[in-house]
């Protein structure tokens, strides 16, 4: 077992990760970081995404740096011309393609607002699904979105998500109140692959930005539920729900949270993430509360988490002290480090 | 699948820290289809009751198969790991069952209910480019999966499929697809499998998966020995043959829950899960048997005295992680990652 979170610098290769956002992907070239690798992608004229290694086999030149020509690649440097697949199918300075001149190219799965590819052998994509998230597909709920870049391995993201503990202590104002006092009982549920937790709050007074984001007066007594899933090494979804007086569960406020964690190297990772609320649809100040909420949390999280790698950057390992809290990411780093160990034929 | 759910039952607080209780996810089925495949063997392909999809589960992994409040019993998946919609599972009546076989054969027929948890694999498909397989009667089952994904990604493999006769092998016919990659091997017609043969010299480039019953583990285990120590993966129905105590065990020794902050005492006739779950320390446990793997646990420090049929002798050299349900200490003081 790893002394620590940080500590295990490994990430499952044979698992799909978000490399953008639908939207991001159009038909020019884009430049993503996924684990080690650099990918050039765009989208073709039938609207499915590529995904190809950014770096002309010739050269060197990063290809998302080229133009688009009919679906095929351009290399701006030599004109090297590589079709969707990575096969180089002209090369202007001869007749004939050079034997093997080809780069990469990755399986991607396109799952709006997500563009997942697949970081093991090609072979074996076959062997997982990017997961589903069915509230992303509902277009009914507004939505707010964001990312951000965090000098911090993966796992600290997901030991960070999956333990609300620390809300009190790095974001007071927004904690909902009762954690503050004694945390409720966490249930946690687990598959091989994901670990689901779910709280129930006892009623309380909401926090300011609950209340105002609702709707829900800031001196009613309000039930709340928070549960979260570690999906994947590449995602984490959550949710959120508030009971006002005199409303069942079936009719509770929700939230929907969905974080993507690309990690781009041992020591950064880029988060993605969506939000969207069942509740307000057309009230746009809910929506600007929720959108500047996120924003704000992530600026700190990143802080925090980038001090915690610098630190364990620096200096020796050591043993973590866990308690009971870390329950659900205990869990989850063990589902990472066999899935890295399987791969490894460990 | 993936929204947050309304009612759940309420847990039990410990003291004022955050109490945690841990389980699996528990699905509850219907058996969509029910066919016999073999003498003495059916096929159950189950699905989720609530329509959601069921988790994602790669080949080699198994189920459990709540069968009655006390009765739960673990089968290897032998279907697609594409289709979340439903699983296939594969059923030998055992002549001397305790229950689960006969309680499957007998009640499971199409539309009946069923509560699965899981899937665990502690029989993963590693990457490699070359695989033996090799299957003793239903032993067939979780190979039957990794066949297909060993075909479908190009890897070089071999099946040697063994069962007593031929009419009471199961998917026979099914794997005869994949050609002369494939050895069916009826006992009554070619005599036992020949393994010297079909694993020759030692190689650290070939992977050997084998499932089925204990003679045939117990043959490729000996046979194995003097390959390289990750080569061969075994998957077991029922605990492994324990030899004789070792003198140094401990009768009753102590142990230490690190995250819950517990000093407990295990005496002779308890387990170490019994004494957690009595101190109300949720672990995740299944079989209480020492083969299903549910109750995995760190060790962080001491020495256990493995008596388990899950972990690899590598795994229980490096002595860093148990099975709580039956393995003990051969120290007097045992710290858990509980």
């Amino acid at each position: 077992m790893s002394a620590s979170a940080a500590s295990d610098r490994r990430y499952p290769r044979d698992c799909w990760y978000v490399a953008a956002t639908s939207d991001e992907v159009g038909p020019h070239l884009i430049s993503r970081r996924v684990l080690d690798d650099e990918l050039a992608l765009y989208r073709r004229q039938d609207g499915s995404v590529v995904a190809l290694q950014d770096r002309c086999p010739h050269r060197g030149y990063p290809l998302s740096q080229g133009r688009l020509a009919d679906d095929r690649v351009v290399c701006g440097y030599h004109g090297w011309e590589f079709d969707g697949s990575g096969a180089c199918v002209r090369v202007p300075s001869q007749a004939h393609v050079p034997f093997g001149a080809c780069v990469a190219s990755f399986p991607v799965r396109e799952e709006p607002p997500f563009v997942w590819v697949w970081t093991g052998a090609t072979a074996r994509a076959g062997r997982r699904s990017p997961p589903e998230v069915s509230w992303l597909r509902n277009d009914r709920y507004p939505r707010w979105r964001g990312s951000i870049e965090i000098d911090a391995n993966f796992m600290l993201l997901h030991d960070n998500i999956l333990d609300l503990t620390h809300l009190p202590f790095v974001y007071p104002e927004i904690a909902p109140l009762p954690l503050a006092e004694t945390p409720p009982p966490l249930e946690v549920e687990v598959t091989e692959s994901s670990v689901s937790y779910h709280r129930t709050f006892p009623a309380s007074c909401l926090a300011k930005w609950q209340s105002s984001a609702t709707g829900i007066p800031p001196d009613a007594i309000c039930e709340q539920d928070e549960s979260g899933q570690f999906v994947s090494p590449a995602l984490w979804v959550g949710g959120w729900s508030f009971r006002p007086p005199g409303v069942d569960a079936a009719s509770a406020l929700r939230l929907f949270m969905a974080y993507a964690f690309t990690p781009q190297g041992p020591s950064r990772t880029r988060v993605v993430w969506h939000g969207a609320r069942d509740f307000a649809t057309a009230d746009d100040a809910a929506g600007h509360i929720l959108e500047r909420l996120f924003s704000d949390v992530f600026r700190r999280r990143k802080a925090l988490l980038e001090a915690v790698e610098r630190h364990w950057r620096a200096g020796p390992t050591w043993r973590e002290a866990n308690v009971t809290a870390d329950a659900a990411a205990l869990r989850a780093r063990k589902i990472v480090a066999a899935m890295c160990d399987e791969e490894q034929g460990m | 699948m993936l929204e947050p759910s309304g009612e759940r039952s309420p847990s039990a607080r410990i003291g004022t820290s955050v109490a945690v209780t841990v389980r699996e996810r528990d699905i509850e089925c219907t058996v969509a289809e029910r066919s016999e495949l073999a003498s003495g063997v059916v096929s159950l392909v189950v699905r989720d009751a609530s329509g959601h999809g069921l988790p994602a589960w790669t080949p080699g992994a198994h189920v459990d198969l709540l069968l009655t409040p006390t009765l739960a019993r673990q089968y290897s998946l032998c279907g697609d790991p594409a289709d979340t919609g439903s699983w296939r599972i594969a059923v030998l009546r055992e002549p001397a069952s305790r229950g689960g076989s006969s309680f499957v054969h007998d009640q499971l027929h199409p539309g009946a209910t069923v509560h699965v948890r899981g899937p665990r694999n502690h029989f993963p498909l590693v990457n490699s480019r070359h695989y033996l397989f090799i299957a003793g009667g239903i032993g067939i089952t979780p190979l039957l999966p990794m066949v297909a994904a060993a075909a479908r990604e190009g890897a070089d493999w071999q099946l040697l499929y063994g069962g007593r006769t031929r009419r009471s092998m199961a998917f026979v016919e099914e794997l005869q697809a994949y050609g002369d990659a494939v050895r069916i091997w009826p006992q009554d017609e070619k005599g036992l499998l020949d393994l010297a043969a079909a694993l020759g010299e030692p190689r650290d480039d070939l992977l050997v998966y084998c499932c089925g019953p204990e003679a045939l583990l117990g043959a490729v285990e000996g046979a194995c020995q003097s390959w390289p120590a990750q080569s061969l993966h075994v998957e077991r129905f029922a605990p492994k043959p324990q030899p004789e105590a070792a003198e140094a065990e401990m009768a009753t020794f102590e142990v230490v829950l690190q995250r819950s902050g517990l000093t407990l005492a295990v005496a002779p006739d308890e387990s170490i899960l019994e004494v957690c779950e009595d101190a109300g320390v949720s672990v995740l446990c299944s079989c209480e048997e020492g083969i299903c793997g549910t109750c995995r646990t760190d060790v962080l420090e001491g020495t256990p005295d493995h008596r388990d049929s899950v972990l690899s002798g590598s795994e229980r050299a490096a002595g860093d992680v148990m099975m709580v349900c039956v393995s003990r200490s051969l120290t007097p003081r045992l710290v858990l990652d509980l």
